[in-house]
């Protein structure tokens, strides 16, 4: 390895990058953007979820139950209707997502202390969303109850109101939020977020580096140079390389100082684990370039294999241990899933180097797999 | 290249026949696109990949419901009560991962997650119970992960809850000697389009819209931008065809190969192995999704005209896709985003094409309910397309 190649090979490629306005441009704003746009936008708690009631009670006990909805940030009340079939049309048309049926004669049973059914219409095409507000109407139903019954045991029973809670309620839950405790969602995908801005734009950078000089040919200008495979490979990454921690500042402050996010971790183990995930990001985006002839075939299959795995198996939306045991063995086999865990530990959870060791050892190992099979691959007298 | 010299050779009757050759160069331009990507055998077999085997993983593989949450339990009274209650944490949602002897412990294995609950009994747990005391248990919950941590705590609420209301009602019953009635609301659902809660038909269709999203904004975008890299764009326009034509006939061919490519989708894995229904009518939905890869595909001209090379255009692509991707209600609740996100995303076809697909394949609903969806789309690709059109012409006219 001779460092004035390596230093030539990089100064080149960092030229090429830098003489491309455009593409300079977004590979520092691209990160910086989504960062933004998916910290604020990207909200996973199920709220405002809109639908419609039908009354058939009209009575002043159903309508004190139905406020419980109606002013809830939970739910968005879209109206009333008259008739079940209307309910339906409303569902089809996704203009609601809910509907509650109260049933006749609602006040007189409960006053009289029978128990009532209040029937809720669901839209089940998205079933966690139809599972969260089943959770919610459960929730409503239950405090109601509880009410109820304190209401019902202090006048039929003659109790006062502390002596009929307890009775009706002889167990309670207390429960603590670990970590980040509003549950804010913000706070979950922000760090999460510095993730996927890495994963999703440097493999595209590197794989579209290497590609574009086989595809106009000047790849040839490498093959018969003195430049070696490893100098060849070392100072193509190191601008990619260079872009990405710059990035990874970047983010970490608009995590820190836009989002507020606490960092409670240990910064250096945080910078190291970056820079071994960039090069496994970088890494796999080499792979794709040496196994791929065409821009356009890197293009889609760096685009594809960066982001679907980043989305689905990272633990960015589904926690890798609620997949199933197919799924997590392919979250495992990707570096994504170990980088949220540090990110995440490192932010949240005030994680250091004793409790993350095997994940940092997972990314060393990814990006000198990753290297190996480049080195492999890569050769300097291509067959055809 | 023979048949385009047919085309031109229609020199006698070019009034009555232009629409016909204006067709056949279509056509061969069309034939041109396809026999390109069929010669790039990688991207050839990736296409393939991500519409059959790829669906079937994250059809399978993801769940976003409350699943296998793993509890530990710090028992303080090992009393019948207490067993009585942890028992109640069952499987799907929790998977009972044991007892910890201190709570320290419980608090170090949610630190390095392998945990994600622990339910702290207190002792005297029963005593409380049997002497009518009320008593509290508590419930620590990791929520790095917001969502599934809120859900987990519903659902361990609902549980003590019920837990408590049992007892309640238990003890009531007996001191006025038999059962008594008490005022109750309880909570019946009806679950329409997908009774099961069955995930998979949610996670496969929506792994479909992803990988059509994808292609559909791709193939041609890069189709372009390496004619105009290579300088093939220039040949094309000294011939007859039009740069109409020569922008129509790569939507045509890559909505072709989508299509070709959700049928394999639909036939290989969502029908045999998810079971998921096609209410609405089939023809229908093919024609929306032609209709849809044609408006993607006009954000992806559009992109390829502003973009001088490969690695440009994939930037924008990026720039475009990822917010499609996740803000159009296929990642996310759409109704709970804040207010300017789903005014912005109101740009995104994927926004109507989920309500599209969804409506038809699981809820039945025909054109009479999805007019506006498909009129939405169907705008926004014209003008995309129109505004790429005009790029186009004026940069090489």
């Amino acid at each position: 390895m001779n460092r004035r190649r390596i230093a030539a090979v990089a100064r080149k490629e960092w030229k090429e990058t830098v003489r491309d306005r455009l593409f300079l441009l977004m590979a520092f704003l691209l990160p910086a953007l989504w960062m933004v746009v998916f910290g604020y936008g990207l909200v996973l708690d199920v709220e405002h979820v809109p639908f419609a009631v039908l009354d058939r009670d009209q009575s002043s006990l159903s309508r004190d139950y139905l406020y419980r909805f109606i002013e809830s940030r939970y739910f968005d009340y879209r109206g009333s209707v008259s008739d079940e079939r209307e309910i339906d049309r409303l569902l089809g048309d996704t203009a609601i997502r809910m509907a509650i049926v109260v049933p006749e004669r609602f006040e007189e049973q409960l006053l009289a202390g029978r128990s009532v059914t209040v029937q809720t219409l669901l839209d089940g095409t998205f079933p966690l969303h139809a599972d969260t507000t089943k959770g919610y109407v459960i929730a409503v139903n239950n405090s109601f109850t509880q009410e109820l019954l304190t209401d019902f045991l202090a006048r039929t029973r003659g109790l006062g109101p502390d002596e009929a809670r307890r009775l009706a309620e002889p167990v309670s839950l207390e429960t603590r939020y670990l970590y980040n405790q509003e549950v804010r969602s913000t706070w979950s995908m922000v760090p999460a977020l510095i993730m996927f801005a890495l994963m999703v734009a440097s493999p595209l950078l590197t794989a579209l580096g290497v590609v574009r000089e086989k595809e106009t040919g000047s790849i040839y200008n490498i093959y018969s140079s003195t430049a070696s495979k490893a100098e060849f490979l070392v100072g193509k990454l190191a601008p990619y390389f260079a872009i990405s921690m710059i990035n990874v500042a970047v983010l970490w402050m608009i995590a820190v100082w836009l989002f507020r996010v606490p960092f409670k971790g240990n910064i250096a183990v945080f910078i190291a684990a970056s820079m071994l995930f960039v090069l496994c990001s970088t890494g796999i985006g080499l792979v794709i370039s040496l196994l791929v002839r065409t821009q356009m075939a890197a293009l889609i299959i760096t685009i594809i294999i960066a982001m679907v795995p980043t989305i689905l198996f990272s633990g960015l939306l589904v926690p890798v241990s609620s997949l199933s045991p197919g799924a997590q063995v392919q979250a495992h086999l990707f570096p994504m899933m170990y980088y949220t865990d540090v990110v995440r530990g490192s932010f949240l959870k005030g994680l250091g180097l004793k409790s993350m060791w095997m994940d940092l050892l997972a990314l060393t190992g990814f990006a000198v797999v990753l290297r190996l099979v480049v080195y492999g691959l890569f050769t300097k007298r291509p067959k055809a | 290249m023979s048949a385009k010299g047919a085309g031109v050779n229609d020199k006698d009757d070019i009034e009555a026949g232009t629409l016909r050759v204006w067709a056949l160069r279509l056509f061969v331009m069309t034939r041109k696109e396809l026999l390109q990507l069929r010669r790039d055998v990688p991207l050839l077999l990736f296409l393939i990949y991500s519409f059959s085997l790829s669906v079937y993983i994250s059809g399978a593989g993801i769940s976003m419901q409350l699943n296998n949450a793993s509890l530990l339990v710090h028992d303080g009274d090992h009393s019948a009560s207490s067993r009585e209650l942890i028992h109640r944490f069952r499987p799907p949602y929790f998977r009972f991962d044991g007892e910890v002897e201190d709570q320290k412990v419980g608090v170090q294995r949610l630190d390095q997650g392998t945990a994600m609950l622990l339910l702290d009994i207190p002792p005297r747990f029963h005593e409380s119970i049997v002497g009518r005391e009320p008593v509290s248990v508590q419930l620590q919950v990791d929520t790095t992960n917001a969502p599934q941590g809120l859900s987990a705590a519903a659902y361990a609420a609902r549980i003590v809850g019920e837990f408590s209301f049992d007892l309640a009602s238990f003890r009531l019953g007996g001191a006025s000697g038999g059962l008594m009635d008490m005022p109750r609301v309880e909570s019946a659902h009806r679950v329409w389009y997908n009774q099961n809660q069955d995930e998979t038909w949610f996670q496969s269709i929506s792994h479909i819209l992803r990988m059509i999203t994808l292609f559909a904004f791709l193939l041609p975008a890069a189709a372009l931008v390496r004619e105009k890299e290579h300088g093939t764009v220039e040949q094309l326009l000294v011939s007859p065809v039009t740069p109409f034509q020569i922008m129509l006939s790569k939507v045509l061919a890559m909505t072709l190969v989508i299509l070709a490519a959700t049928a394999l989708a639909m036939a290989s894995v969502l029908k045999p192995v998810f079971g998921v229904p096609i209410k609405g009518s089939a023809p229908l939905f093919f024609l929306m999704t032609a209709l849809y890869s044609f408006t993607t595909a006009g954000l992806g001209l559009f992109a390829a005209t502003v973009a001088r090379n490969q690695a440009q255009v994939g930037m924008m692509a990026l720039l475009g896709i990822s917010p499609m991707l996740l803000l159009s209600g296929i990642a996310t609740p759409f109704e709970a985003m804040p207010p300017w996100v789903q005014t912005l995303m109101a740009l995104s076809p994927l926004r109507y094409f989920v309500d599209v697909t969804y409506g038809i394949l699981l809820k039945g609903v025909g054109f009479d309910v999805l007019w506006d969806s498909m009129l939405a789309m169907a705008l926004l690709g014209g003008t995309m397309f129109g505004l790429g059109m005009w790029r186009f012409r004026r940069q090489f006219q």
